[in-house]
């Protein structure tokens, strides 16, 4: 890691739509190999904050400082929710993912065997070759979710960051889907940003962490933020943060404001 | 004006309508068939984005539009008049749109029904005369398009489609996945609103051509076609278009053949086109 040359940093950052201002004063910074999580409770700012890291969203004041690479923009691969993608049209996998390649492809283009080859390359490390052909329409939830980080891959991003990737999943295909994060991370040293509302998943699986709330932005390794303590404060309700087996639970226990 | 106004009674053999309509109304003919084409194509993506409706409501927009330049204050031409109100309905709607405390449904149908309300009011108050144009094409007769109005819709044609094929991949990542298209740098806002400029100028030029009934109608049926028919999104392009082309040929036969207005027996096609493909599919799932 490398602290004085962060790849996103923002300082004294306040960002909101036109007069209202969902976050002020947000201080923090990413770094190449991290694998970063943001969450926090419903509509407390955490697509906002994303969006500035896309840059989709100026902020109102301060400073969104994102690293450039030899004068090209970050890249940045992203993975929306997945309900957020409603295909009536009947594309195939392959062509889902070539889409992360049409900036390369440029105009009036056809893709090259080069991007081709990447497509297959990005199934391939998702362990989805074999749907190939398959409609994405037709998948299943975390099928498409495999699609969507293939084609984030395929964009031969710098950081690779996932909007509530596990949303509405089964238990096993949230799992599996955490896992092969965790396995681009370890294994590609992909620096990585999960956004999720989901305790558990960040817990267990992000080194470093940022609770997204106006009135209680915190950042710090996992350890250190996710406490019973903050935890407590953020929801208004005990929160206990107990460990089984090397894994963290989260336990909320009785009802708000007691 | 009906189609047997203008067809000698003896004349019932199939291949005499065909030479009629080929030699005696080619730009009705060809006109009708670029506008399946081009409706069909759009359509795709139309239904795609699940805006079928914005169809509905910016032909009777343009219909609107086509009336006010019939009024004696106009200085327009009755394309342009339609057009510019079928562009500013187009702007207002996007704005619209977007908002949160109405919803999307309930604005657009404010502006259907309002567009015919004052549509009425207007041609109320033009000479009875001068309203002909405007009510075959609300009757459905496209048999008299003129020259000019062929090559203007023949134009519009190339334009669009030239644009649609350069920028395929744009138009293609904007309506599957808008927010990731922003993230590699594609212009979601841009390329939607280049979209719908499009859509607007083919509505608003096709509904003058052909009227209403048609422009909707190939807007949906021809790409429902496809969706049913097709696996492949280029097969579901191809489909539609093929539909759009075959529909104005038959509707125009049948038309002439049965006596019927045109453009309501075209779209009479379309929509038989449809069943067949509904029961093919039907069949291929038994």
């Amino acid at each position: 890691m490398n602290d004085t040359n962060p790849l996103i940093e923002f300082q004294h950052a306040t960002l909101g739509y036109g007069r209202k201002i969902v976050l002020q004063d947000v201080n923090f910074a990413i770094h190449i190999g991290d694998y970063f999580g943001m969450v926090g409770p419903n509509g407390a700012g955490k697509t906002t904050l994303l969006r500035a890291i896309l840059g989709t969203l100026k902020p109102l004041a301060g400073e969104v400082r994102v690293r450039t690479n030899s004068g090209e923009p970050l890249r940045f691969g992203y993975v929306p929710q997945r309900d957020s993608i409603d295909s009536i049209l009947p594309y195939a996998v392959h062509e889902v993912v070539m889409m992360g390649r049409y900036r390369e492809v440029g105009l009036l283009r056809s893709p090259r065997q080069r991007d081709i080859d990447i497509v297959r390359e990005s199934l391939r490390h998702v362990d989805i070759e074999d749907l190939h052909n398959r409609s994405f329409r037709d998948l299943s939830g975390g099928q498409k979710q495999r699609v969507l980080i293939a084609r984030a891959l395929a964009t031969k991003p710098a950081i690779l960051i996932l909007d509530e990737p596990t949303n509405g999943m089964d238990l096993s295909s949230r799992i599996s889907i955490l896992e092969l994060i965790r396995k681009l991370h370890d294994e590609d040293q992909m620096t990585v940003i999960l956004v999720t509302h989901l305790l558990d998943d960040i817990a267990n699986y992000v080194k470093r962490v940022a609770i997204v709330e106006r009135n209680f932005f915190q950042v710090g390794n996992v350890d250190e933020v996710l406490t019973a303590e903050n935890l407590s404060t953020l929801y208004q309700m005990p929160i206990q943060v107990a460990h089984l087996n090397g894994s963290k639970l989260i336990l909320a226990g009785g009802a708000r404001g007691k | 004006m009906e189609a047997n106004l203008f067809l000698p009674e003896a004349l019932v053999g199939n291949s005499e309508i065909i030479t009629t309509i080929f030699r005696e109304f080619p730009y009705a003919l060809y006109g009708s068939i670029i506008v399946g084409i081009l409706c069909a194509f759009l359509g795709v993506y139309i239904v795609a984005k699940r805006v079928v409706f914005l169809g509905a409501v910016l032909t009777q927009v343009s219909v609107l539009g086509l009336a006010i330049t019939f009024l004696p204050i106009t200085p327009l031409s009755h394309s342009l008049g339609s057009l510019i109100v079928t562009l500013i309905a187009v702007i207002i709607l996007s704005r619209l749109l977007t908002g949160k405390k109405i919803p999307r449904d309930a604005v657009l149908g404010f502006v259907f029904v309002s567009s015919i309300a004052v549509r009425i009011l207007v041609l109320q108050k033009i000479e009875k005369v001068e309203t002909s144009e405007i009510e075959n094409l609300l009757r459905g007769d496209i048999l008299f398009v003129t020259p000019d109005l062929f090559y203007i819709m023949l134009a519009v044609f190339v334009g669009a489609m030239v644009v649609h094929l350069l920028f395929f991949k744009e138009f293609t990542y904007i309506s599957f996945d808008a927010e990731t298209a922003g993230t590699q740098g594609f212009k979601a806002t841009f390329w939607e609103t280049v979209f719908y400029v499009i859509a607007a100028i083919v509505i608003a030029t096709a509904t003058h051509m052909v009227g209403d009934i048609f422009v909707f109608g190939f807007l949906v049926i021809p790409p429902l076609a496809g969706l049913l028919l097709a696996k492949r999104v280029k097969l579901i392009f191809l489909i539609a278009m093929l539909v759009g082309t075959l529909s104005p040929l038959l509707g125009l036969f049948l038309a002439f053949k049965f006596d019927f207005p045109s453009s309501p027996a075209i779209v009479a096609v379309a929509s038989a086109l449809l069943a067949a493909a509904w029961i093919a599919n039907m069949a291929r799932r038994a």
